[in-house]
């Protein structure tokens, strides 16, 4: 819409004489759109021989999955017709949603495992402490960045204050249903965040210090539960629990991982995990899957590529023009990142076994479509910044 | 954007190749060099393997008719070192079983001390147990439904000392090193008879699957699966009409003889048990051979109960668990054949010997009066007579003349006892046989060895012995094996019961081969002497002529002995050995009843019954 509204004026071709480049980071498309699919196919090995939850459709969960990649491209596609400074301006309907969203599954939504995380919108269910992930860092690029009457971008105490703030209420919206392992990554997001955002090491450090005092205060009052604390124990000493609960999760899906060996036992032929040893196999523990039956090529293969996608987020933010730019790219790259560390380094016990999805693998509507969600922003920088940056070329020379 | 940016920016870019370097160096780690590892550590977790029972063989007798079936049923078993301590368990599978609690509890917890994988609580459990069980199965860990293969006797008791019975292996068993290899806890095995001897053929061979289970240890798939070979069938040289026909006989006898009283007293004879073989001279078959008192191996089927074990090992009930006619009883008169052939063969007699019996004999001394059964004296006898008569007295010479004849250096009489098998195993292949006693010297003084006046061998102990008396022990089958040699002239075959050994197609073991007959060697002309005698036993004026007395000897010549045996501390034991027809001889049958008195009253009619069915007459 604005690049039509700028054709006219400011058409590159004829200031420029430059030849018009396609803005579009295609490694980072081509990189997803590979690895969103390949999940679906790891999905459905995992789930057509064993059914979770009753379901008798072999292909119920590929069909699930491949609506929701679907319906994730679309949103992503529709996604780059928004010049992303819009979305800055607008950052606090997104702090009104997530939160509004999040209220709403503490006040409607359903109990999985411990955890009141869903909402059942009848024709799906959606997960909105996902979403929100997206949301907060929209949130929290927006106040980080350059505000408009300040000469130069620099991270004030205010800043700090006011970020500080937007992130402590989402992260108590998700403590609250209580999912620990989402509110784990909201703040790791901030932090790294605060860290990219430039602001003083002193402001990093005190937050993370008061994070670790409340804690250690939460957990001697009480407010943190003995499986939480179970779960710690069971990574510092996996052999001690080998039969019950997180400790039977990681035996299992370490011996998943491990007979995997070099080239795996073949797509469609992993037994620890198509047998549904290895639990929530399809959701949490798909890397299970892709070590079993892909082994360590596979696994390796899955680690680069996801990582090829970090790096392309962090590129772009980084030659981004303007600092809510950089902070937003950054801030989904800090999202996969932190996701694929915990939930990979817990399949392999360097983690705490805490309920976190892989992005683009696990299964489930509201990972993968919030992750689409996040790289179509990605995208949308890239577009909109070489747009942007020629325009002020262009402008500049017009004037 | 600023510098300080850019250098975070940077720290970044490296933190994050770093952490992806640590992922994959773990993988590396678990996957490249303990791949192989973990790969065995995933099978282990997730493979079963569980062994199929082999249908046990059937048994059938000399005309095929079926003795002894496997039926398939369902069973419980359990793993008592899951199921011990866990109440719920037990408890919901005394509800579901209707036995009590305590009862499971004690069986669970005896096995868990010891080293049984696996135990059968219940066998042949009803389908809506099985279906129970089954749908429960999250409900009860270690629990399993099995198959098992139970025994169906066809004719209840009939010759159950022959055939034995099966039952849980036991602890020791499972850990001796003839059942340690192939048997695992809860199988069964045969524990008496046939079924033990037969163990090996009747068994067949266990199948295996081997297959993998999800997390609710439910079977997904199989990876191996080894089908059970059904074990071989036996063939049996009992004629199972006969057997029952015997039986009867015997039971029926005994019942008569318990109404009558020992001569000139109130005292009811006791008949403790009996025992009666009838066997194939020609070949060595066992065609029945039963013993009473007996039991019921139904009792046996899915487990026996405490009360009917105990019951069954009481001694009030005389020991039915005991087969009479391998184990050894003093002989009596029945022996006289032995001391017969020695003294004729060895010259102390000829055919025309003749000795006078008054009654009592002083060949020992004045103090040592020998008397005869029949007080007032036999007159002069020659060893005919004395065989028709049964005269102690003409058997106390001859057995006195073999003591003297070499000093008793070699020890004649005992010499001879050994030659027609006594003291010996007959190999009869059913397990428990007894070898009886051939007493001697040596025997004497080991026996006496603390009683130094006693450990020596009197003069007086040949005597007693030429008689069948004294220490002189034998076994019915060994009896009747003994007059098998006189009827074939001295040719012995060694008793058996298994004719045929077959598997669904063919015959793969035949019995009694050529080659286990063994030729004694003796003299015929002694034998027909003693033959002579044996057929005036059944005639006018011998010892068993009462009862043969409508019996057509004339057509079918009876061979017999009837014997009369002092046993210390009890009744008479009474005694009938025989075989038929002279000349042709196709059956011996020797029947013995404990404390029954006179073998020519009590025991002789059920040989007389058995002939008449044998050959029949009305």
């Amino acid at each position: 819409m604005i690049r039509r509204k700028n054709k006219n004026p400011f058409d590159l071709e004829s200031y420029g004489g430059e030849k018009k480049t396609i803005n579009y980071d295609f490694i980072l498309f081509f990189m997803v759109l590979a690895i969103s699919s390949f999940g679906v196919i790891v999905i459905y090995s995992a789930t057509r021989g064993t059914l979770p939850g009753g379901v008798t459709d072999p292909q119920y969960y590929l069909k699930k999955q491949l609506i929701y990649l679907a319906a994730g491209i679309v949103l992503f596609v529709a996604f780059q017709f928004i010049n992303y400074r819009k979305i800055e301006r607008y950052w606090w309907l997104f702090f009104i949603a997530g939160i509004a969203s999040l209220a709403a599954v503490l006040l409607f939504g359903y109990e999985v495992h411990g955890s009141r995380s869903w909402i059942d919108l009848e024709f799906t269910t959606i997960q909105p402490s996902e979403f929100s992930k997206i949301f907060m860092v929209i949130c929290l690029a927006a106040v980080l960045s350059k505000w408009k009457r300040e000469k130069e971008h620099r991270i004030t105490f205010k800043k700090v204050i006011i970020s500080l703030a937007v992130s402590l209420s989402f992260m108590m919206m998700v403590l609250l249903q209580p999912d620990y392992g989402t509110a784990l990554i909201y703040f790791i997001v901030y932090i790294c965040l605060l860290f990219i955002s430039g602001a003083n090491f002193l402001y990093i450090i005190s937050i993370f210090g008061m994070t670790v005092g409340s804690i250690f205060f939460a957990f001697n009052a009480g407010y943190i539960k003995q499986y939480q604390l179970d779960r710690i124990l069971v990574l510092l000493k996996p052999e001690a629990y080998p039969d019950e609960g997180a400790g039977y999760n990681l035996f299992q899906s370490k011996l998943a991982i491990g007979s995997g060996g070099l080239l795996g036992k073949g797509l469609f032929l992993g037994k620890q995990t198509n047998l549904s040893y290895v639990p929530e196999h399809h959701t949490d523990f798909i890397f299970s899957v892709i070590g079993e039956e892909l082994g360590f090529l596979g696994a390796v293969i899955v680690i680069v590529v996801l990582g090829v996608i970090v790096w392309r987020c962090f590129y772009i933010a980084s030659v981004s023009s303007d600092s809510f730019a950089m902070l937003l790219g950054a801030g989904v790259g800090f999202i996969i990142l932190s996701q694929v560390i915990i939930n990979i380094g817990m399949t392999i016990g360097i983690m705490p076994i805490v309920g976190i999805p892989l992005p683009f693998l696990s299964s489930g509507g509201s990972n993968l479509i919030s992750m689409l969600l996040g790289i179509g922003l990605v995208e949308n920088i890239y577009r909109w910044r070489e747009v942007r940056k020629e325009h002020e070329i262009a402008y500049q020379q017009f004037k | 954007m600023n510098s300080n940016i850019r250098i975070r920016f940077k720290i970044l870019f490296y933190l994050l190749v770093m952490i992806l370097i640590v992922l994959i160096l773990r993988l590396y780690f678990m996957q490249v060099m303990s791949g192989e590892l973990y790969a065995e550590l995933a099978s282990e977790s997730i493979t079963r393997e569980k062994t199929i029972s082999a249908p046990r063989g059937d048994i059938y007798d000399c005309n095929g008719k079926l003795l002894v079936k496997s039926i398939p049923v369902k069973a419980v078993a359990v793993q008592p070192n899951i199921v011990s301590g866990n109440e719920d368990v037990m408890r919901i599978l005394s509800d579901c079983l209707g036995i009590s609690y305590y009862k499971i509890k004690k069986k669970v917890e005896e096995s868990n001390v010891s080293y049984m994988d696996k135990v059968i609580i219940k066998q042949d459990i009803d389908t809506a147990s099985v279906i129970y069980i089954e749908e429960n199965s999250d409900k009860l860990p270690g629990v399993e439904v099995v198959d098992v293969y139970l025994r169906q006797y066809k004719y209840g008791s009939l010759a159950s000392h022959i055939l034995g019975y099966i039952g849980e292996i036991s602890e020791e068993k499972l850990k001796s090193e003839e059942y340690n290899y192939n048997y695992e806890g809860g199988d069964q095995i045969g524990l008496g008879g046939l079924e033990e001897t037969y163990e090996s053929v009747l068994r067949g061979k266990k199948g295996k699957v081997v297959y993998e289970v999800d997390p609710l240890e439910r079977p997904v798939s199989i990876i191996q699966e080894k089908e059970p070979i059904s074990g071989n069938d036996l063939y049996l040289t009992i004629d199972i009409d006969l057997q029952k026909v015997v039986e009867e006989s015997l039971y029926q006898s005994i019942l008569e003889v318990r109404q009558k009283k020992i001569k000139d007293t109130d005292e009811y004879y006791k008949v403790t048990g009996g025992a009666v073989v009838v066997l194939s001279p020609g070949d060595g078959q066992i065609l029945a051979m039963a013993s009473y008192p007996t039991y019921d191996p139904e009792l046996f089927v899915g487990g026996i109960s405490e009360d009917d074990w105990n019951n069954l090992n009481d001694p009030d009930n005389h020991y039915p668990f005991l087969n009479r006619a391998i184990s050894s009883f003093p002989p009596g008169s029945v022996f006289k054949i032995v001391t017969a052939y020695g003294g004729l063969n060895e010259g102390v007699i000829t055919e025309g010997s003749s000795f006078n019996c008054a009654g009592v004999w002083y060949g020992l001394g004045g103090n040592f009066p020998y008397s005869c059964w029949l007080k007032s004296g036999h007159g002069s006898l020659n060893i005919v007579g004395a065989i028709k008569n049964s005269c102690d007295i003409y058997f106390y010479q001859v057995g006195y003349g073999l003591l003297k004849k070499l000093n008793n250096t070699e020890e004649l009489l005992q010499k001879y006892s050994r030659i027609f098998g006594f003291g010996s195993e007959t190999g009869v292949d059913i397990p428990g046989e007894d070898i009886g006693l051939v007493p001697d010297k040596e025997w004497k003084e080991e026996y006496f060895k603390d009683q130094k006046e006693n450990a020596v061998w009197f003069p007086g102990d040949t005597v007693n012995m030429s008689i069948g008396q004294g220490d002189l022990k034998v076994t019915p089958l060994q009896m009747a094996l003994a007059y098998s040699v006189i009827a074939n002239r001295g040719i012995k075959y060694r008793p058996y019961l298994i004719k045929e050994i077959r598997d669904d197609e063919d015959v793969l073991f035949t019995g009694g081969s050529a080659e286990e007959y063994q030729d004694l060697q003796l003299e015929k002309d002694f034998i027909e002497i003693i033959e002579k005698g044996l057929t005036q036993v059944a005639g006018p004026g011998g010892t068993a002529y009462s009862v043969f007395m409508d019996f057509p000897v004339d057509e079918i010549p009876v061979a017999a002995k009837t014997g009369t045996a002092e046993f210390y501390g009890k009744q008479d034991y009474a005694w009938f050995a025989s075989y038929a027809p002279v000349g042709d001889p196709e059956y011996v049958i020797v029947g013995m009843l404990e404390q029954a008195g006179s073998g020519g009253s009590n025991v002789a009619p059920i040989a007389e019954k058995i002939y008449r069915y044998l050959f029949n007459i009305d």
